[in-house]
């Protein structure tokens, strides 16, 4: 298989990816963030402010899932880089195998770790004053995570003439349960404090849609991504090998 | 399907041609400006309307928003 025809194989999950992640994103999150939005209004009424929308609700409610799609594909044009580039470097026996693997890192470290450390929260909760430090946060935390990747890889190379397998396993997942708990406690915290009069039971219903969301595009990319390359999809009796 | 032959299920695509590099650059660039942008690259207004544009995505993707 051509690098084009990864490509095309890649952007078809990520659209796929996108719009299964529109589709939570229109059911799930949308009155989750309805609920948010009566907050706000409530405090503009308090405060006697009336804010002219930019974009209407409608808009905003239709192009917020347009947005996940795009999001989805670029997703899927980015995995499959990343994913032929590691290929022979992802653990799995199959294609489906280290797609699943890949998608499974991805959503560790790219969703999971920013969503524990900095979550999503939903209109009516953030500070215009420290979105830049906010943002900051968040991208370290990214970048922290991709080292753990390389720290984790590094150590089951290390490991690998050494140890047995399951114990270089082993510790592969106690390297990375280190890594990701140092995060947690030393990365700085997101500066904002809650607002009062959001409930805490919106919050959490908030940032679980948006994990489920995320969640939702990690797992279809993968699974759709990984049906699409794997020669044994469409000719069960050949099992491609890599020669390591 | 001819590209599932025999010869490319043993010997593995691993590389990734230059066009590519730059495809996801353009990819993580447009990434940025739909999650990201707040006015550091566009004017203040036209950076305002494709934040509200694309404001629930930003929220529901759990990006730092607002």
């Amino acid at each position: 298989m051509t690098f084009p025809a990864f490509l095309r194989r890649g952007a078809a999950a990520g659209a796929a990816g996108g719009f299964s992640a529109a589709l939570v994103e229109w059911l799930v999150v949308e009155p989750v963030i309805r609920r948010a939005l009566l907050v706000e209004d409530a405090r503009a009424a308090r405060h006697h402010e009336h804010e002219v929308p930019l974009v209407t609700r409608t808009a905003q409610f239709g192009a917020g899932g347009v947005t996940a799609i795009v999001v989805g594909v670029i997703f899927g044009v980015v995995f499959t880089v990343v994913f032929v580039r590691l290929r022979d470097r992802i653990p799995g026996t199959t294609d489906l195998g280290r797609a699943l693997v890949l998608a499974v890192t991805g959503f560790a470290v790219l969703t999971l770790l920013p969503a524990l450390h900095i979550p999503a929260n939903p209109p009516g909760v953030g500070d215009h004053e420290t979105v830049n430090e906010r943002t900051l946060i968040y991208v370290l935390t990214l970048l922290v995570g991709l080292l753990g990747v390389g720290a984790v890889s590094a150590v089951d190379r290390r490991l690998r003439r050494r140890a047995t397998d399951p114990v270089r396993q082993a510790l592969d997942i106690v390297v990375g349960v280190i890594w990701a708990g140092g995060a947690l406690l030393l990365l700085p915290d997101s500066p904002d404090a809650v607002p009062a009069d959001v409930p805490a039971g919106l919050l959490w219903d908030f940032r679980l849609a948006s994990l489920a969301q995320l969640s939702m595009m990690w797992l279809v990319v993968g699974v759709v991504f990984g049906l699409l390359v794997d020669a044994r999809t469409l000719r069960p009796q050949r099992v491609p090998q890599l020669t390591a | 399907m001819a590209d599932i032959s025999p010869a490319s299920a043993t010997t593995p695509v691993t590389h990734v041609p230059a066009w590519a590099w730059a495809l996801a650059a353009v990819a993580v660039f447009v990434l940025y400006l739909l999650t990201q942008e707040n006015g550091a690259l566009l004017s203040a207004d036209k950076a305002m309307y494709l934040h509200e544009l694309t404001h629930d995505a930003r929220h529901a993707l759990g990006v730092p928003c607002h």
